[in-house]
């Protein structure tokens, strides 16, 4: 009992005081200061901005946008790579092959696309589907090769022994065997999706949580840059969550 | 593939040529397939038109050279400055941060979550706040890009001081070292290592960071130029811009792994499997 009011205490009471020490000093610089609103809005401040802003209509038309952009290109960017990675991973010829370019693209990082996207596609959806797609399809790539060149190779020789052909051993054997390093992969892949749709929306979009705190930052509505900022991280942290479950529920099913 | 290697180094260098020919050619036949598809693609696409949509190879290259020739080494050593200077400081406050929240156990139970709470939000989503506080200049960029490896940086460093196992830390104090000196010579060494593989990591979260910071900003370094080209609808000046920030962030990789090895050689699986 004294045991659990003790872990009770570490875990929920020590971090809320954690919290509060951090409001606090915002709370206090905002009034030694006197910082205006436009600089920095106190917490309440905040949080008030983003009650107002959560009763709009607007607001869910532009979470609705972002999300749209990066599930469809989540969905493209993770099937593409696993396919990729599974060919790589199970033949060594396409690994040998595929390798140098799969490398060599992989150092472009996908923010340096953004303005080729916007040449492409205008501020459309389509160019953050596939801006998204392709910051996704490397890491999940790079990964699911990996994990499956290392499947434990008992698992390999079961399989032939039992007859297997090599199609059904890498889809009945070598992919659930890797999916553990899959499913992590799968929740990088969605952080680094997800701020890239935030990322293309500054620099170029019609909606989006991105257009949202970048006209808020230049209308200098600081406080509504704040409260977009929260909802970013409450959405990147409710997709990797979400990942997590299925990812979890994926193996009691089979 | 692991073993293979090792029996390739063991053997001698034309063995080991010979072992790694196969490998190699395979590579540069899918390097020239690629560009070969592109090139057809290209030639597909070719419409006309204000917007040369997708500009062969050929008139890529051409162009890339005409950046390196022209404002390149300029743009390269601004957005390297921003970024140096970034890094840096986001390494020193990450190392210092971490020491204080790995070794007191309050501070860390009072404070990690906070920063567990924080790390989520990636720091591209903080550059319009940033710029509200700092403008345009240098300070904005500095801050998202020691935001970030600060960000990364931190939990390599509270991980690699609160690791020191706790029989060498009691052995320590038992053969009388005393306290500055057990910080000195078993918490410092262990928590640097880390923060040393942790940076390398963040190297390229911090280097993308350079590089939204200087799209939106876009006043100067690699990413204005970037703007500045799809501005004037330059698609093979666009490209080019981008294969120059593939190759920086190569170059960078590189020396620092090499370094990274050099100075931790046992923690070769950690150099291994950085994104």
């Amino acid at each position: 009992m004294m045991a659990l009011g003790h872990a009770v205490g570490r875990r929920v009471l020590l971090p809320l005081v954690g919290v509060v020490i951090v409001l606090a000093i915002w709370q206090a610089t905002v009034a030694i200061y006197r910082l205006p609103l436009i600089v920095l809005p106190p917490p309440w401040t905040v949080a008030t901005t983003l009650a107002d802003l959560v009763g709009t209509r607007a607001f869910w038309r532009d979470v609705g946008v972002s999300l749209y952009e990066f599930v469809a290109g989540y969905a493209i960017g993770t099937t593409l790579g696993v396919a990729t990675g599974l060919a790589m991973g199970e033949s060594r010829r396409f690994r040998q092959a595929l390798t140098p370019v799969i490398e060599s693209l992989r150092f472009i990082v996908p923010f340096a696309w953004i303005p080729l996207t916007i040449l492409w596609f205008g501020t459309s959806y389509a160019g953050k589907i596939m801006l998204v797609a392709y910051a996704v399809y490397f890491v999940m790539t790079v990964s699911t090769a990996r994990a499956i060149a290392h499947v434990d190779p008992t698992l390999t020789r079961v399989g032939t022994m039992l007859g297997m052909r090599p199609l059904r051993l890498a889809l009945r054997v070598h992919l659930p065997a890797a999916m553990p390093t899959i499913a992590s992969a799968a929740r990088a892949a969605a952080a680094i999706g997800w701020i890239a749709v935030v990322a293309a929306e500054y620099i170029g979009a019609s909606a989006g949580l991105g257009l949202m705190i970048t006209n808020a930052a230049s209308s200098l509505a600081t406080g509504v840059v704040i409260a977009g900022m929260i909802v970013i991280g409450l959405i990147g942290a409710g997709v990797s969550a979400a990942i997590l479950a299925i990812a979890r529920a994926q193996p009691s099913a089979r | 593939m692991t073993m293979n290697g090792a029996a390739a180094a063991a053997g001698r260098p034309a063995q080991r040529l010979a072992a790694r020919l196969p490998g190699v050619l395979l590579g540069c036949a899918g390097a020239l397939a690629a560009i070969a598809v592109w090139s057809l693609a290209s030639h597909a696409l070719q419409g006309g038109g204000v917007l040369n949509r997708l500009p062969g190879p050929l008139a890529v290259l051409r162009e890339l050279a005409r950046y390196v020739e022209g404002d390149f080494a300029r743009d390269l050593v601004s957005s390297l400055r921003v970024f140096a200077i970034g890094w840096v400081l986001g390494v020193v406050a990450a190392t210092l941060i971490g020491l204080v929240l790995g070794r007191s156990a309050l501070a860390g139970a009072v404070f990690l979550p906070v920063v567990e709470a924080i790390r989520p939000v990636s720091s591209i989503a903080w550059v319009p706040l940033s710029i509200v506080w700092f403008g345009f200049g240098l300070g904005s960029k500095v801050f998202l890009v020691g935001l970030a490896v600060f960000l990364v940086v931190i939990v390599y460093a509270v991980d690699g001081c609160s690791r020191v196992p706790t029989d060498l830390e009691r052995t320590a104090s038992m053969l009388g070292m005393r306290r500055l000196q057990r910080f000195r010579h078993l918490i410092l060494p262990s928590t640097l290592i880390e923060v040393l593989i942790g940076s390398r990591v963040a190297l390229m979260a911090g280097w993308g960071t350079v590089i939204v910071a200087e799209l939106v900003a876009a006043d100067s370094g690699l990413g204005a130029h970037l703007i500045g080209v799809e501005q004037s609808y330059d698609v093979p000046a666009v490209m080019a811009a981008m294969i120059s920030f593939g190759l920086s962030g190569f170059v960078m990789n590189a020396l620092f792994t090499r370094l990274e090895r050099h100075i931790v050689p046992w923690r070769r699986d950690a150099t291994e499997d950085a994104p």
